[in-house]
């Protein structure tokens, strides 16, 4: 009797929209041999909401409240870049204090985000505990920005020219608190995860993205980082005060998932370091720019003489955008998100379009799972951290 | 080949979009190895009313530089997948979401819109609601696409404001 036959036909597998990992509604078709991934293609475009199109509809102060859906993870930086694009455009000045505690909201929304990374990275790979730890940490980031803000995750905070209302009292000690715990917690997270034998068998190795092939396919963020190119919007653009804080870029030279995980635990530590920082350096000052509007100018110059004119102190709701084109970017937690903005000279902007980093990092997952077996999928599709709101918009 | 004021960019406006990304990626001193973005604006009112513009960095110099080309709707657009790998999704979407199609691209189908959807979105003639909505239809046991009802009025927004527009420009 003759067992052994070679099986010449390969299977087709849909691991369908739905499915129990946090990416979102992904769908990969597979094209496998026994356990041997020959090919993957991922599909998009379940999560398409027309975000593009309805910003060409609304006002910048009406299309906030949209940012914070494409990214639901780390929601501060889809705000900030929202409102980035019509102050570069409009050459409009930051107070100190604002741009302060916009970095603190923005490295916080950066912690956050890699902590809902790292939860449903190692879920796939199968340690459930680092799940439940990480929503322990969020908890307490939603609180701080509850108390801030108002909302726990879609904010709403940043306007043009600031943010929207200062920090309440005490908030800063809360912040310094949260700072002092958090390094407990990623040195917690280190003793369990990252000399363990089992995650390193998992990861080691897996998915190596060379650092050319990096750049060539356009990648960003941990994962360009990982690959050895030192390359971190925060340093190599100067917004916002990042210059006045003392923080290092993170990054590794293997380009496998490992490097990925070390890379973002880093980038959770700097995070902190710029967090507190930043808090003992807040300056007082105004959090809003408080000239952007005033009055239409009289023809009466009598009344010129005092200023009562520039008593309005928010951005006007119908601030027009100039007829300029401008390509704005920061620093997402996946990768570097951009705004390729184009005004008209009313409202509403003429063309909005979002650069995700998603969308661009799982370009490569094809190319990475060729000679993998089908458990590696979920180990790199994790490391790239994607989201797909933000990959389908 | 203009330079606008918002830090160095350049833009310019031509024909041969593949041979300048060649010239960009491979030359010494402008290695744009990294193509950021590419995008699709519409302008009814001129005659060649699509632009594709193609935003590039490079991580050596670290400056980022513009490249725009106008397509009207029967033109296309030689694609660049075999410099930037990609650009294979980024002109899949100018694709689905313009009508703007590349020549030599490896698999040009829609991306982000539905499976049976006609139409290309983003351009302006398109309105926002759309034309089609679907909804699960019981008695057939799948979802099914039929002529949208919209029960509110399309509310456009239009506000005269005595504030002073501050804009430096």
């Amino acid at each position: 009797m003759n067992v052994t036959t070679t099986r010449k036909d390969l299977m087709i597998v849909n691991m369908g929209p739905h499915h129990p990992s946090m990416h979102g509604v992904l769908r990969l078709i597979l094209t496998l041999d026994g356990e041997d991934v020959i090919d993957c293609e991922p599909i998009l475009g379940y999560l398409h909401r027309g975000m593009e199109k309805i910003a060409e509809n609304r006002t910048v102060i009406q299309y906030l409240p949209y940012v914070t859906r494409w990214d639901y993870l780390a929601t501060m930086f889809t705000e900030a870049i929202t409102v980035n694009g019509p102050e570069q455009l409009g050459n409009i000045q930051v107070p100190k204090r604002a741009s302060y505690i916009r970095v603190i909201m923005l490295e916080l929304s950066r912690i956050a985000s890699h902590l809902l990374w790292l939860g449903p990275f190692m879920a796939d790979i199968g340690a459930q505990t680092p799940f439940f730890y990480i929503f322990r940490e969020r908890e307490l980031v939603y609180d701080l920005f509850e108390a801030a803000t108002g909302m726990r995750m879609m904010h709403n905070y940043f306007r043009i020219g600031g943010v929207a209302a200062d920090l309440p009292h005490g908030w800063i000690d809360k912040c310094l608190d949260f700072c002092d715990y958090f390094l407990t917690a990623v040195s917690e997270y280190q003793k369990l995860i990252t000399r363990n034998p089992i995650f390193l068998e998992r990861v080691e190795g897996v998915g190596i993205i060379g650092g050319e092939e990096a750049i060539n396919w356009g990648l960003s963020g941990p994962m360009l980082r990982a690959s050895g190119i030192q390359w971190d919007l925060r340093k190599v653009d100067h917004y916002e005060c990042y210059d006045e804080l003392d923080w290092e870029i993170q990054w590794q030279k293997e380009g496998d998932s490992l490097a990925r995980y070390l890379v973002r635990i880093g980038e959770m530590t700097e995070s902190i370091k710029i967090i507190q920082q930043a808090l003992e350096g807040i300056p007082g000052g105004p959090y809003e720019n408080l000239e952007i509007r005033s009055f239409d100018r009289e023809k009466d110059p009598e009344w010129n003489d005092f200023e009562y004119r520039f008593i309005s102190k928010k951005p006007s709701p119908t601030f027009e955008l100039p007829k300029q084109e401008l390509y704005v970017r920061v620093e997402a937690p996946k990768g570097e998100l951009g705004i390729f903005l184009i005004g008209d000279q009313s409202g509403f902007p003429w063309r909005w379009k979002i650069r995700p980093p998603g969308f661009i990092n799982l370009q490569i997952l094809p190319q990475l799972v060729k000679r993998m077996k089908l458990a590696d999928i979920m180990t790199i599709l994790g490391s790239i951290d994607i989201i797909m709101g933000e990959v389908d918009r | 080949m203009e330079r606008s004021e918002h830090g160095n960019r350049s833009d310019t406006n031509t024909d041969y979009p593949f041979q300048l990304l060649c010239f960009l990626k491979l030359h010494t001193y402008t290695r744009v190895q990294v193509s950021i973005d590419i995008c699709g604006v519409d302008h009814p009112s001129r005659k060649r009313r699509f632009e594709v513009v193609y935003n590039l960095l490079t991580t050596r110099y670290n400056s980022r530089i513009r490249v725009q080309t106008s397509a009207d709707e029967v033109t296309r657009i030689s694609s660049v997948v075999s410099l930037f790998p990609s650009a294979g999704r980024w002109e899949r979407e100018v694709w689905d979401m313009f009508g703007v199609s590349s020549i030599n691209h490896p698999d040009l189908r829609r991306i982000s819109t539905d499976y049976g959807f006609e139409g290309h979105p983003l351009r302006k003639d398109l309105p926002l609601s759309g034309y089609v909505e679907v909804r699960y239809d019981d008695p057939e046991k799948r979802v099914v696409s039929e002529p949208i009802e919209m029960t509110q009025e399309f509310r456009y927004f239009d506000f005269a404001s005595p504030w002073e527009q501050r804009s430096d420009g």
